[in-house]
């Protein structure tokens, strides 16, 4: 099967620093993909190279077999890439509302309408209100997206990426600073994902029972490199991974919540 | 589940066009009448060339340009987040544009010709700088813009075919008609609504939308899939244009072009109404242009008379406004109208209670 994405050989220098060598990654569709590691090991440089906020020092990123390394930001979204950021990324003083209106009117014909009231297209204002239930924002859908609390702001970011109805999902860090008891619920929108089957989603992460759960594969990686790949099963039994960066801490959250490939042992 | 759209449906149509425009109709009756108001008050003819109606209707054109010039500063200012520092080039190509055409053909064709030349030239001229600088970030666009202004004012100023300093009268090369005060003063009362209801209309469609994206956080827009590029340059165009229409009525006003047009007084000025006034509101630059020229005028022509000395505070006028704006700045952080709209809903909840008959604060 053809990956749905691809990176071949990517690498990225800042000054004299490696933050990501040659590290090759693919993506299959459908699926659900983890990116792990210790701080520092070039997980969000990766994913800024496969979104196109960064452009590689050597390699290529692949889509659908067409090549898209040097495809500006904004085209990317068109294709059907959709990103969210670790550090909250939102429009602060526009309303829950129109922040995901906004982003579902990007891919559709009217942007470029200065006439018509953008509030008098429904369609749009309809698609943001399902996506706003959907992360459980209902209750502020006019307040400015400023005054949600973090929890609040991290599912907004959540919504707005899922208002452009991106086939492949970049999520950095969904549960970065939010507070344990709703963790659960941003983990609850991702399975929500996940059950309606067509999006592939690539998640960097560092709740290991949210990557160990919700993972079909999951890519470890060390100092820039790929320390190690596979399903949840084989990374949570990989010595090499649990020395390098799991150590004790990690063992009783490494135990998979599915069954599935204890039999190869 | 409410919508905004849906929350306001309650209320017949008049009624909301109403309740949303009733302070705007109210104004636009009074510039309306405006003439005759003073000159009723002042018992002098609206029409003709001099006495206090003519001469009040003058500085009204005055106010209303410089809040135009406002308005469309804000317009990349306020509502793109892009801050220029050369928008005094497209208010003074545009009084340059329509008084060469004017000077050149004369009549009625000059100032047909010089107005549609001044437009197409600033869209070029918008289209051109945006090309070129609106990959510069912040502070550096803002420098660039700055040094293209200043060019072309040290050029005016050094170019003797357009009178270097001095610049050039278009007195006896406008048409009769444009002579007459009243003329120009409804004539601009018109472009004044007219831009007014445009930016308004513009900020609520989807491509205003876009424009306050890119100010909230351009990054964000362009990973949803906005070309946020290609909507700066449409704004800063836009805004240019604007400027330019400004910019000929200003000269149509004094009936001269001359290089200030081109100085950085003509980009800071409504920088400074907008955000005196409220930036990123649609009242906002108006109040604070008509307002700080008001001031202006009024303190420049103030002379105190304190026991046997006379000190004329006019001199000090810069220093006034210097005072003004840091207050303005601490008390109002987001201008007189910012400030206002944030606190209104507070104020109203607060003098409810007092009121009976109105349950606002129960349930």
């Amino acid at each position: 099967m053809t990956p749905l994405l691809e990176g071949r050989q990517l690498r990225k220098v800042f000054g004299g620093l490696i933050a990501v060598s040659d590290v090759s990654i693919a993506v299959q569709p459908g699926t659900i993909h983890s990116i792990i590691g210790p701080n520092g090991a070039g997980k969000t440089t990766l994913m800024n190279l496969i979104s196109g906020i960064y452009k590689p020092t050597g390699g290529s990123v692949w889509y659908k077999g067409q090549e898209i390394t040097h495809m500006p930001l904004y085209r990317r979204a068109h294709i059907g890439i959709g990103r969210s950021f670790q550090i909250t990324n939102i429009f602060p003083n526009l309303t829950v509302i129109e922040n995901v209106r906004l982003a579902a009117q990007a891919l559709s014909s009217i942007p470029w309408q200065f006439w018509r009231r953008a509030d008098s297209h429904k369609d749009f204002i309809n698609q943001a209100l399902s996506h706003i239930a959907l992360v459980g924002l209902s209750d502020s859908i006019l307040k400015p997206a400023s005054m949600l609390p973090h929890g609040g702001k991290r599912k907004l970011e959540l919504a707005i990426l899922l208002a452009a109805s991106p086939e492949l999902l970049l999520l950095d860090e969904p549960t970065a600073g939010v507070a344990s008891e709703q963790v659960g619920e941003i983990i609850h929108t991702i399975d929500t994902i996940r059950a309606q089957g067509d999006k592939t989603v690539i998640i960097v992460e560092h709740n290991m029972s949210l990557v160990m759960g919700v993972s079909d594969r999951i890519t470890v990686m060390h100092s820039g490199t790929v320390l190690a790949e596979g399903a949840p099963t084989e990374i949570a039994q990989n010595k090499e991974v649990q020395s390098a960066y799991l150590g004790e801490l990690y063992s009783d959250v490494m135990q998979p919540k599915t069954g599935e490939g204890k039999h190869d042992h | 589940m409410q919508t905004p759209a849906t929350s306001i449906q309650q209320k017949p149509a008049w009624r909301r066009t109403l309740d949303t425009n009733g302070v705007f109709l109210l104004w636009t009756a009074f510039l309306l009448i405006f003439p005759f108001l003073v000159g009723a008050i002042s018992g002098t003819s609206p029409t003709g060339r001099r006495g206090e109606s003519v001469f009040q209707q003058g500085v009204m054109i005055e106010y209303l340009t410089y809040a135009m010039l406002a308005m469309s500063y804000n317009l990349i200012f306020g509502f793109t987040g892009v801050i220029s520092f050369g928008h005094a080039l497209f208010f003074g190509a545009g009084g340059y544009i329509l008084g060469g055409a004017a000077r050149a053909l004369g009549g009625e064709t000059g100032v047909i010709v010089g107005v549609v030349l001044a437009i197409v030239a600033s869209t070029g001229l918008g289209l051109l700088i945006g090309i070129v600088s609106l990959r510069l970030k912040g502070v550096y666009y803002a420098m660039f813009t700055l040094a293209v202004a200043e060019m072309f004012y040290i050029f005016f100023r050094r170019n003797p075919e357009t009178g270097s300093e001095d610049g050039f009268g278009l007195g006896s090369s406008l048409p009769e008609l444009l002579g007459q005060r009243i003329v120009l003063f409804y004539l601009t009362v018109i472009l004044f609504i007219l831009m007014f209801l445009f930016i308004r209309r513009l900020m609520f469609s989807p491509t205003g939308a876009v424009l306050l994206g890119i100010r909230e956080n351009e990054n964000r827009a362009k990973t949803v899939g906005y070309n946020t590029l290609r909507y700066k340059l449409f704004a800063i165009t836009l805004a240019g244009v604007l400027a330019t229409i400004t910019g000929m009525l200003y000269a149509l006003l004094n009936r001269k072009v001359g290089p200030e047009m081109f100085f950085v007084n003509f980009t800071v000025n409504p920088l400074l109404h907008t955000i005196v006034g409220g930036i990123g509101t649609f009242i906002g630059p108006i109040l604070g242009a008509v307002g700080l020229s008001w001031l202006e005028r009024t303190i420049r022509s103030t002379v105190l008379t304190v026991g046997e000395s006379q000190i004329n505070i006019g001199q000090w006028w810069a220093i006034i406004l210097g005072v003004i704006f840091v207050a303005v700045v601490l008390i109002f952080p987001y201008g007189v109208v910012g400030t206002w709209n944030r606190a209104a809903p507070h104020i109203r909840k607060w003098i409810s209670r007092f009121l009976p008959g109105r349950n606002a604060e129960s349930g």
